[in-house]
């Protein structure tokens, strides 16, 4: 029985090995990055061929319109997610049995349920109840608050997450050694253990932050005028899909490519003399 | 001369949960003595040192900084550590901080020292443990033996009354571990105070003004170096030496 096991597993090792040898393994992935590409290029075509150069030309300043509105909407979630979701990280960490009970309850229920329903509840719940209890709702135009809002409270959750991983993988002499120089527990934090959390947790923050941008899909639900309603609009006037998604693609990539530059930008910067950390 | 000694371990008993670590540990370290722990594996050294910087907390005696109960619950922490540094086996350099800002860093955010006056104090204080040349440079970029001088001008850097050192030459390759020993001899010979765990039984003998033998979290044996390595009183102190030397 052995034996037979024994042989078997050999047998399929060498099959795997003859077949995954550099040279074979080299050919396979050119070929399927060819058959990808011309695929794409057919697709390609077809779809130049099918746009109408007119239109797009026609409907650039309302989608530019839109990039700048779902820019600023970026802009105002990213900037507040990333403190929030530093305080939510240190929540997390926190010895204080509250202070850790009610970040753990915060990233459960924002990370549990979907971005869609968040914002739903932003945007159609809270003015209800504002209105059943304090008479007319004061902001009139409640769709890109709620947006930015629930972009907020949506990212810090995973922001905080993303930090809490990130102390999480500071080793703990770091703080033993800050503590024993007579730091603070909060003097340590912000000296010594948050810039390495940081550090830490920026590939996962830069992630986050890219599904933040593509997140804003979402918000043409809540009737914010952005990308995917603007493509809406366009395509039900005209009858013409691809026009417009040509221009959505490429100012989603407008936004996602930089960004993911820039995080890469903020990693390097922080290579603290290069080489293996610790 | 004062009546009491600078670091005094008044009867303390450590528990980790129902584990007795430390049993009824009385311990006097003098101004300007250098204190040398020797025991075996899990004799309760480390853990002796960390309850000096409260790093651990005791649950029961007192440990007293020039008769000050630091163990005491009103006691303020942070003043205290400030008085006693510690140098870690590992390091515990901060890696996100040159050289010279792992120095001046607690003096400027603890103590609000000027920044350039911490800078010249901190790279006098980097020439003295060799290391003036290498003040811009990361951690990582450095020997385990040149990261353990920085973390030992980082704890100088304070100004402490008590300098504690923990295996500090245990990580270290060997051809690196005279370059530590030679700062911390010569620091002792400045007249620091200083309590030393450590294997290095050369340093211990000629550098240890006293010799305190751990074993099972009590002190066997405590005796002046030469009478201690010629002449051991207990058993347990024999049985030590013939494993070590
Ligand atoms: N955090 C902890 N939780 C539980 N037990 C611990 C902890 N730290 C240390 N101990 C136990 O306390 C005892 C003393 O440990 P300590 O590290 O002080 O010994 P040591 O003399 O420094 O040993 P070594 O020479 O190996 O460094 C050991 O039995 C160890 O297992
Ligand atoms: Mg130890």
């Amino acid at each position: 029985m052995s034996d037979a096991y024994t042989d078997g597993a050999a047998a399929d090792n060498s099959t795997i090995e003859r077949f995954l040898n550099d040279h074979t393994l080299k050919r396979v992935g050119a070929a399927i990055a060819g058959a990808f590409t011309l695929a794409v290029g057919v697709l390609l075509y077809f779809i130049i061929d099918f746009a109408n150069p007119d239109l797009f030309v026609r409907i650039i300043p309302r989608f530019l319109e839109a990039f700048v509105l779902v820019l600023g909407i970026v802009a105002g979630g990213s900037i507040l997610s990333i403190p929030l979701g530093i305080f939510v990280g240190l929540g997390r960490v926190s010895k204080t049995r509250f202070t850790n009970a009610i970040s753990t309850g915060y990233v459960e229920f924002f990370r549990g349920t979907p971005l869609l329903f968040q914002l739903i509840v932003i945007y159609y719940g809270i003015p209800a109840l504002w209105i059943q209890n304090f008479g007319d709702f004061p902001i009139s135009n409640w769709a890109i608050p709620a947006a930015i809002i629930g972009l907020m409270l949506n990212h810090g959750a995973y922001v905080g997450e993303a930090i809490r991983g990130g102390i999480g993988a500071v080793p703990e002499g770091q703080m033993e050694a800050a503590r024993s120089l007579g730091m603070s527990y909060v003097q340590a934090m912000r000296e010594v253990i948050l810039p390495q959390a940081w550090r830490n947790a920026l590939a996962a923050i830069g992630n986050d932050q890219v599904i933040l941008v593509k997140d804003t899909s979402l918000l043409t639900v809540i009737a914010v005028p952005e990308l995917i309603s603007e493509f809406r609009q366009v395509n039900s006037a005209t009858f013409d899909p691809w026009t417009p998604i040509i221009l959505v693609a490429i100012l989603y990539l407008c936004i996602t490519i930089p960004l993911g530059k820039f995080v890469r930008y903020l990693e390097a910067r922080s290579d603290w003399g290069g080489g293996d950390r610790r | 001369m004062s009546d009491h000694s600078l670091l005094e371990f008044d009867n303390i008993d450590k528990y980790y949960g129902d584990t007795h670590v430390l049993k009824e540990v009385s311990l006097e370290v003098d101004e300007q003595d250098v204190c040398v722990v020797i025991g075996p594996s899990g004799s309760g050294k480390s853990t002796l040192l960390r309850c000096a910087n409260r790093l651990e907390e005791i649950q029961a005696g007192e440990i007293r900084l020039d008769g000050t109960a630091l163990t005491h619950p009103d006691a303020d922490i942070n003043v205290l550590r400030q008085r006693i540094g510690m140098v870690f086996q590992s390091f515990n350099l901060f890696p996100h901080k040159t050289a010279i800002e792992n120095v001046t860093l607690a003096p400027q955010k603890v103590k609000g020292i000027d920044d350039e006056i911490a800078y010249e104090e901190g790279m006098s204080i980097l020439e003295d443990v060799g290391m003036g040349d290498h003040a811009d440079a990361y951690p990582n970029q450095l020997s385990g033996g040149q990261q353990q001088r920085i973390a030992i001008a980082r704890a100088l850097a304070m100004d402490p009354r008590v300098m504690l050192f923990d295996e500090v030459t245990s990580a270290l390759d060997p051809e690196l571990v005279g370059e530590v020993l030679e700062v911390m001899r010569a620091l002792a010979e400045e007249g620091m105070t200083m309590m030393v765990v450590t294997h290095e039984m050369g340093f211990a003998r000629g550098v240890g003004d006293k010799i305190v033998l751990m074993a099972d979290g009590k002190v066997v044996e405590t005796g002046e170096p030469k009478a201690f390595f010629e002449n051991p009183q207990t058993d347990r102190a024999k049985q030590f030496l013939s494993r070590m030397l």
